[in-house]
């Protein structure tokens, strides 16, 4: 890896009503960890029709920025987004580009990197330097593993787990970056966008819970929600909640749900019932004080992040674990 | 109308792997338990929804993998599927690789819709159909959560689920790419006849190696256990004993 400043690692910010999306902040520490170690420069670039103050926080925190804007960037559409970064991202001589894993870097991404002949991989959480060459981690294989891949191809397309990498205040004798604003008009596309819809509202007892008791699809059928309600049932302050599947299957209402696409809950104790411990759920239950996990598979990934691990057929412990809870009292 | 459908068998998720030193990293048990992905079923149940709301629809379903990949498109049929289409590769192919040759049969077959799940379970990738769009030149929606026929079939009304209870309302025109996002619809189990009419017909089995191939973008370096982020303390013992072990913990640290 010979230092070649002319290259960059290019931070593709993602905005939440006009503001920077706390992720982007992650995506930033991430290229502080690739640029210096690879010899990169380090740029990000910011899309929308009204970004110049976002693009100046940005830049207020180092990074060489350009805003990318234009009215038919007001809100987040893959077409233009990828039309519009395509276009632009060359000149800054990109190896590395990092979108926020989230709806919106994975509609994105895949489609740009074949569009700029890169490689691409989703869901990264970490980067290492082995031998010069940088590598990237992901889980793979339901979990159970972290992948490491190199890049061969020059340009390297990432989508960057949020959470995985944590924010960093900048320096306090840090220098602000460059700003330069560039109007983009994308094509007229063929996808006609109708606006945003809000469709869940989330319930205000699973996140202000003292305990969450999750099932998960290891559950295996409706009926033993009740063994998971009865073992809420033996805590003061606890809500009852599900994984996806659990809430997809209708066994429990969506407002159950935890994870990106549900609740973020952090309550003193979590116990999951059933749960293989897919990001998308641990992401939203990985700040609780203590976790148990109960799963019949040794290698869940789940255990990794539970500080309790329990491996039995949850139909058998939980009401082994309630008879312990009447007999014995403290 | 013509709907491509794409379906991933996968392991199950309680298959057992093992870790090893060098290549190939990761072995499975000797026996291993397949199924498909749990997208797909959902972006299978979705085009049948569609093919019974509308006559006239003829709806395939494509799975690339080795010979044991028959069993997937055989549940797919099972479900309802018309025809089957087996692109026969030994190893585990990058995304780009399946998204060409997916590509590679899907241009010579004009296409309306062509559906994908949102990720494959154990690869979790999202990669397969957001490249098939690109590489098919096609409008994409990802993560879909709803989808209805306009009028005419000329365009689809689609909904994608967005973090936060948003969902992004679109309408894509006709061919387009969508991938599926769970808890859209209550997928079907196959029924008797269509898995026997299935074990009867085979799959139309293409070679991979005589399609169109990527280049390779990406070398797999290593493979590692997962990190643990905490205490992750095993109760051992028979199951009373843990059910004593986990009460006394819990009380001990005053949550029960
Ligand atoms: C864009 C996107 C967003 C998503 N958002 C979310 C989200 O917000 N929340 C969410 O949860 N998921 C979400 N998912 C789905 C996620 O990827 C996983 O598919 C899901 O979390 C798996 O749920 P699970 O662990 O209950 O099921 P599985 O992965 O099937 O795990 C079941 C577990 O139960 C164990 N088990 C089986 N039987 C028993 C038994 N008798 N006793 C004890 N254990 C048993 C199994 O060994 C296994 O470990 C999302 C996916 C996508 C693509
Ligand atoms: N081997 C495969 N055969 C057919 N379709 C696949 C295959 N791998 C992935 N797909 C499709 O692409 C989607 C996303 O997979 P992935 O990109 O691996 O997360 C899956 O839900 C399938 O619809």
């Amino acid at each position: 890896m010979s230092p070649d400043s002319a290259r960059s690692v290019v931070v593709v910010a993602e905005l939440r009503q006009g503001e920077l999306a706390p992720v982007t902040w992650e995506l930033l520490a991430c290229a502080r960890r690739i640029a210096p170690a690879a010899g990169l420069a380090l740029y990000a670039v910011v899309l929308g029709q009204a970004v110049q103050e976002a693009a100046g926080r940005l830049a207020a925190a180092g990074a060489a920025v350009t805003a990318l804007q234009g009215p038919g960037l007001a809100l987040y559409n893959g077409q233009a987004w990828r039309e519009v970064l395509a276009q632009a991202l060359p000149s800054l001589r990109p190896a590395i580009v990092l979108a926020a894993h989230t709806t919106q870097g994975l509609d994105f991404a895949p489609g740009l990197a074949v569009r700029l002949g890169a490689a691409c991989l989703t869901g990264v959480e970490r980067v290492a330097v082995q031998d010069g060459r940088l590598l990237f981690g992901r889980p793979a294989w339901h979990s159970k593993a972290v992948a490491q891949y190199a890049a061969a191809a020059p340009l390297s397309v990432l989508t960057v787990q949020p959470g995985a990498f944590a924010a960093e205040a900048p320096a306090a004798d840090q220098a602000a970056g460059s700003l330069e604003v560039r109007p983009a008009a994308p094509l007229a596309g063929s996808v006609r966008f109708l606006g945003l819809r809000r469709a869940a509202e989330q319930s205000a007892d699973l996140t202000q819970a003292q305990v969450v008791v999750a099932a998960g699809r290891g559950i295996g059928k409706p009926e033993n929600l009740a063994l998971v309600q009865r073992l809420a049932a033996c805590f003061s302050s606890a809500a009852v909640a599900g994984s996806r599947p659990v809430c997809d299957a209708g066994w429990l209402d969506y407002s159950r749900q935890v994870g990106i696409t549900g609740a973020t809950v952090s309550p003193q104790l979590y116990i999951a019932c059933g749960i293989s411990g897919a990001r998308q759920h641990t992401a939203g239950m990985q700040g609780a004080g203590f976790i148990v996990a109960i799963s019949l598979d040794p290698q869940a990934a789940i255990f990794n992040l539970a500080d309790l691990c329990i491996v039995e057929d949850l139909t058998l412990f939980i009401p082994a674990f309630l008879a312990e809870c009447t007999s014995a009292p403290a | 109308m013509k709907i491509l459908v794409c379906v991933k068998q996968v392991c199950e998720p309680e298959t057992a792997f093992s870790f090893e030193a060098s290549r190939p990293w990761l072995r499975q048990p000797a026996t291993v338990r397949y199924q498909m992905n749990s997208f797909d079923e959902y972006a299978l149940e979705g085009a049948l929804l569609l093919k019974e709301g509308l006559p006239g629809v003829g709806l395939d379903a494509l799975s690339v993998g080795p010979a044991r990949a028959a069993t997937v498109l055989q549940r797919a049929q099972g479900m309802g599927a018309d025809r089957a289409i087996h692109i026969l590769s030994q190893d585990e192919p990058e995304a780009l690789a399946l998204a060409t040759w997916i590509a590679a049969w899907a241009r010579a077959q004009d296409y309306h819709l062509i559906l994908c799940g949102a990720m494959s379970q154990d690869a979790m990738q999202g990669l397969v159909g957001p490249m098939l769009a690109e590489l098919l030149g096609l409008p994409l929606a990802t993560s879909v959560v709803k989808l209805e026929l306009r009028p005419g079939q000329a365009a689809i009304y689609v909904e994608r689920e967005l973090e936060g209870g948003w969902r992004d309302c679109l309408e894509l025109p006709l061919p387009a790419v969508l991938t599926i996002q769970s808890g859209i619809n209550r997928p079907r189990y196959p029924s008797l006849s269509n898995l026997l009419r299935a074990k009867q017909t085979k799959p139309h089995t293409l070679e991979a190696t005589a399609l169109p191939a990527a280049p390779a973008r990406l070398e797999l370096v290593a493979v590692d256990p997962p990190q643990r982020t905490r205490a992750g303390r095993r109760l051992e013992g028979d199951i009373q004993d843990k059910a004593r072990q986990l009460a006394a913990i819990l009380r001990e640290r005053a949550l029960l």
